[in-house]
């Protein structure tokens, strides 16, 4: 989206009760499968809500909805069981033979080899390259494990991180240091805890990336989350795509659509069956972004991303019709969970409620959905049917390069990626390990670009992980109390899971005017994020980020220089190594020149002296063009 | 077509300048090369703020019909989501086309943020003839029909519905990718013609709220702002003064002033990253000794108790009003400014959150007109509304989906107020106006209210086409909004 929203919705809406009137309407009432066994309780609940609510100052949301306890795992009909065995050629452009795909994806880890361009990872790297590479793979490396990546090499690397088991998740994370206490029901805080100690301590980097590429793509924000018990919603969401990062997209898909973090957020929650006594209609919200957003796009696309021409002109994939079609089909949708104060209803995944389903024949699409389907068998071809669709692997295939790689990758380079989403090599389609494989082992991710569009401008939150990773910054009380970074003249205009709204802190066509890019036909997502304002406000956060992290509200983070102290008496030494460690040697002679002259005038007497050029030498070097480019 | 202007040639160079230039191109000295040039002509002073509603606003609830079979009409369609007709007060308006009266949302018409005002709300302005209302207006390429519509006879926006893109047609005429907005391309000729009598360019288009497509034209880069002003770097000397260390090193601080204003490389990342840096430092020196003056006016939001809320337009349109004291030390006779609110997206929780975000929307216009007659500018000052798109009229239970034609308002001493501009739409499921749930064909154009508020500007006819490229479709190229 060209105009960047910088606002959020207030947060401070008591609207439990609407909500309560919703619930409770008579002619809902005798179509609910369980109801709450006491309205009395119920209410008292709610009371109790409300006055954590005004104590509070009104923020959060959500309390009184959907009062029924009787709602367990079990009686959930699970859509997720099957839903990705067998795929419907029901797309047009279909492949005559569509590979099936497993619910668990069991693919190993075979070399991709579809066509040129795979098989790089298998070069040996240097030092720089190793460095390289986990700028693109990780949150940001040390200096050791810089040095481990490239004696290991890239494919030893990725087998050992594809291998590696799920860490602590947020929801237990959460409930282990007592962030379910009652009292925080509405306090978001502890969000930006969890994500920042998951991104910046946890082993399995890869897919702790790939979780946040997901995040840019599936959007959700926690801004425009209205419920209590935010930071386990969001954090469940966070869950469910850990969990299936390096599974099935299909899978993945599914059991995204049926957080309640994304219910609340795209508005699947909640939405119900066309009421002719009333003319309202199924909301549209989420019927609309999974498709434009989530899986196909507006234009139909070519297997290398580029647009299907027809006549010259480029095609849409659908239109009106087919999002009140879906929408039609996505009804039903609520917590599965009764509210009873607890974060649980903000992390089951939701349920359908078959009196609130549309059961007439709906279709969108190619799919068509006969009458008297039930809410989960819909979703279930609804999914399949956007599945199969031919864009799918080239639309995300070629958003996961952008936000791993490279803005302006080739159609070639796009095609490569969507040929192993289609076929991981062993028949299974949406295999994320496979499209994982072939974004970071492509020759165009292995090797130094030169061409005046190359890379990708570092987003603020990478450079940041970098350096706080690269220096071992960490939590020595456990606690991560780092916050939310999104404010642009005082931190880095950007933090995890708050973007602005559902088309990102930026958009992957975004063209920057007054540029060379509109003419030359070429996108910079980054930028769409970058002002007069942002880029002053980073150099100035970075430089009280590395003078005293603690000093930045973050009291228990702690860093390590001691590497770059031991080395600092020497100004080349110093320089070059935090070159290689955070900029993969890619400065030009004027700026490492630059630096390194600055560095040698500064005083080396004591350990303070020291200190001020370890510094300045990280500060000088993350302000330079090149190391803001990854190229 | 006819001989080209000087204006046309000129602003086809400036346009095209960067291309041309090509990769390697510094991009910086490029702009500099074709800042503004010789002949001055504007004496006066004129601003544009546009203030987008971000999410696509809910007209319906927003300018709502007032005479007894209107809001039946109303009434009828919004089913739950539905404004008392008790809270609502009548407009005054001079005119009530097709017999139609309307009212604006409670928000609008009152408020506990603006009781030291003399005008306090957006409903106070329109009595007094400061304010109009646009009816149904919204993005097209030329006028269109029901019956066009549905047989898809005529070329339609593309992407309808769609946030991005209709967000981007609104402001450019273009789908998403578009590099050139209406705001940014009136400066654009403007300063082709020689006209714009801004002696300096940086400040010629300014966005408050981030990357706007409607702020971009050719060679006019937008400059952004916080709320607060420009923002420092605080590890570099400013240039009245060596004495800034970093990291307790003076050399320190001049090798950081040196890496982030001079850069000569070939990645066009990396330029266009080192041009904003680079235009970030220099224009904070100009506005920080520039925006010394500070405004009697106060701004910002308080809840019914006197308690203040947060209400970022305000602060937005804060910034924009000190800017434009501070218009004789910047240099600049034209500005168009950018500000937005988000949060309208409303799917669900309408009848709860688009009353506070209306609240925060007349707080901060009304406080921004009390702002322009504190600096005598308010007959210079013209401020219009604009959005994604309208909403349904339909409801979903209790929010409103994707439209297409709004309402709007356009604000300033110029604006011929008190007036209801265009055609009310019928709201009817099915009506005349109605594309499916109560989405509105719009009756107005979005390029016939850029045509009309680039003439204001200084644009003159033969030159709308540069600003407006279908405006040529539209037999009606100004609305008349203004004096």
């Amino acid at each position: 989206m060209t105009a960047l929203v910088s606002e959020l919705i207030p947060e401070l809406i008591p609207e439990f009760a609407p909500e309560l009137d919703r619930e409770f309407d008579a002619s809902a009432v005798d179509a609910e499968p369980s109801l709450p066994a006491s309205h009395a309780a119920t209410a008292t609940l709610i009371a109790s809500a409300a006055a954590v609510l005004a104590a509070c100052g009104g923020a959060g949301s959500d309390v009184g909805t959907l009062p029924s306890s009787a709602t367990s795992a079990s009686s959930q009909s699970s859509v997720t069981g099957n839903a990705a065995q067998s795929v419907p050629s029901a797309a047009p452009n279909a492949p005559a033979t569509t590979p099936t795909t497993p619910t668990t994806s069991t693919s190993n880890s075979a070399t991709v080899n579809t066509a040129n361009g795979s098989g790089a990872a298998d070069a040996p790297i240097d030092l720089p390259g190793a460095a390289r590479f986990l700028a693109q793979s990780t949150f940001g490396a040390s200096r050791a494990e810089i040095a481990r990546t490239q004696q290991m090499g890239v494919t030893a690397w990725l087998d050992e991180q594809f291998a590696m088991p799920l860490g602590t998740s947020h929801v237990q994370w959460l409930t282990s240091k007592g962030h379910d206490n009652a009292s925080l029901i509405f306090n978001s805080s502890a969000f930006d805890y969890t994500v920042w100690r998951a991104f910046l301590s946890s082993p399995d980097q890869l897919r702790q990336r790939v979780v946040y590429a997901l995040t840019q793509i599936l959007v959700v924000s926690i801004d425009g989350v209205n419920s209590a018990w935010k930071p386990f919603s969001v954090g469940n969401y966070l869950d469910v795509l850990a969990a299936n990062a390096f599974g099935n997209f299909r899978t993945l898909l599914e059991q995204v659509t049926l957080t309640p973090a994304m219910g609340d957020y795209l508005n699947m929650r909640g939405n119900r069956k066309a009421d002719p006594s009333t003319g309202r209609l199924p909301d549209e919200n989420y019927a609309r972004e999974l498709m434009q957003l989530f899986t196909i796009g507006l234009t139909e696309l070519n297997p290398d991303g580029t647009p299907r021409l027809v006549g010259g002109q480029p095609q849409d994939t659908y239109d009106q019709e087919d999002v009140t079609g879906l929408a039609r089909l996505l009804t039903g949708w609520e917590y599965a969970v009764g509210y009873d104060g607890l974060p649980q209803q903000y992390i089951a995944p939701m349920f359908c409620y078959p009196a609130r389903h549309e059961t007439g024949a709906s279709s969108f699409l190619t799919v068509s959905v006969p009458g008297g389907n039930d809410g989960p068998g819909a979703l279930k071809l609804v999914l399949d049917g956007l599945f199969a669709h031919p864009n799918i692997g080239p639309f995300i295939g070629r958003q996961l390069i952008q936000r791993l790689v490279t803005s302006n990758p080739s159609p070639a380079y796009v095609g490569r990626v969507a040929a192993a989403f289609a076929n991981n090599g062993a028949g299974v389609r949406g295999d994320m390990k496979a499209l994982i494989r072939a974004v970071l082992t492509d020759v165009e991710a292995r090797t130094v670009q030169t061409a005046p569009e190359a890379g990708k401008l570092v987003e603020p939150v990478l450079r940041f992980t970098q350096f706080a990773r690269a220096f071992s910054v960490t939590s020595p009380s456990g606690a991560w109390k780092l916050g939310n970074l999104s404010d642009p003249a005082t931190r880095l205009g950007q933090s995890p899971l708050h973007s602005p709204s559902v088309f990102n802190f930026y958009r992957p066509g975004f063209v920057p005017p007054n540029t060379a890019f509109a003419s030359m036909g070429l996108v910079a997502p980054e930028l769409q994020i970058t002002s007069e304002s942002s880029v002053a406000g980073y150099l100035n956060f970075m430089q009280t980020v590395i003078n005293n992290i603690a000093s930045i509200n973050a009291t228990d983070l702690v860093v390590d220089y001691s590497g770059l102290q031991s080395i600092a008496a020497d100004a080349n030494a110093l320089a070059a190594e935090v070159e290689l460690i955070l900029a993969a040697n890619r400065l030009g002679l004027t700026n490492r020149t630059l630096i390194r002259s600055a560095l040698a005038s500064m005083p080396i007497a004591t350990v303070a002296n020291l200190l001020d050029r370890v510094k300045a030498a990280i500060l000088l070097t993350m302000a330079t063009p090149e190391y803001l480019v990854l190229r | 077509m006819k001989k080209a202007s000087a204006t046309r040639r000129e602003f086809m160079r400036r346009t095209a300048g960067l291309s041309v230039a090509g990769a390697a191109a510094p991009w910086a000295l490029n702009l500099a090369a074709i800042s503004e040039a010789a002949a001055q002509t504007a004496t006066d002073y004129k601003a544009l703020v546009c203030v987008f509603l971000a999410g696509g606003n809910d007209f319906a609830n927003t300018v709502i019909p007032f005479d007894a079979s209107g809001y039946a009409d109303y009434a009828a369609i919004r089913s739950t989501i539905a404004t008392p007709q008790a809270s609502l007060v009548g407009l005054n308006a001079l005119n009530a086309p097709g017999g139609r009266q309307y009212a604006l949302a409670p928000q609008l018409t009152t408020s506990p943020s603006t009781s030291v005002l003399a005008l306090k709300s957006l409903a106070d302005l329109f009595n007094n003839g400061k304010l109009g209302v646009m009816l149904n207006i919204g993005t097209l390429i030329r006028p269109t029909t029901k019956a066009q519509y549905t047989a898809k006879s005529v070329l339609l926006p593309p992407k309808l519905f769609s946030h991005n893109d209709q967000t981007s047609f609104w402001q450019s005429s273009r789908p998403e990718g578009a590099t050139i907005g209406w705001g940014g391309s009136i400066m654009e000729v403007l300063a082709s013609s020689g006209t714009s009598g801004n002696t300096n360019a940086t400040f010629s288009c300014m966005s408050a709220t981030g990357n706007s497509v409607f702020l971009a034209g050719g060679s006019t880069a937008q400059y952004q702002v916080s709320t607060n002003g420009a923002v420092a770097v605080a590890g570099i000397p400013r240039s009245s003064s060596t004495g800034t260390k970093l990291f307790n090193s003076a050399p320190a601080a001049a090798a950081l002033k040196t890496l982030i204003t001079a850069h000569s490389g070939t990645n066009l990342l990396e330029n266009a990253h080192f041009a904003v840096t680079q235009r970030s430092v220099a224009a904070e020196e100009m506005m920080r000794t520039a925006l010394t003056g500070t405004l009697a006016t106060t701004f910002g939001s308080v809840d019914t108790t006197g308690k203040a809320i947060a209400n970022s337009l305000a602060d937005q349109l804060r910034i924009v009003a000190r800017t434009i004291a501070a218009r004789g030390a910047l240099g600049v006779k034209r500005q168009v400014f950018f500000v937005s609110l988000g949060g309208f997206d409303l799917h669900d929780y309408l009848p709860q959150k688009h009353p506070l975000l209306l609240q925060q929307v007349n707080d901060a216009m009304s406080q921004f007109y009390a702002a322009t007659v504190e600096l005598g500018v308010q007959n210079q000052v013209t401020t219009f509304t604009a959005s994604d798109f309208g909403r349904t009229a339909i409801s979903n239970g209790d929010g409103s989906d994707h439209g297409w034609g709004s309402h709007h308002v356009v604000m300033g001493g110029a604006v011929k107020g008190r007036t209801l501009y265009g055609t009310p739409p019928v709201l009817a499921n099915n009506g005349p106006d109605d594309v499916g749930q109560g989405r509105l064909l719009p009756t107005t154009s979005v390029d016939q209210l850029a045509a009309t508020l680039a003439t204001w500007f200084g644009v003159q006819a033969t030159d709308l086409p540069l600003v407006v490229p279908s405006i040529g479709n539209y037999s009606l190229k100004n609305l008349g909004l203004l004096v």
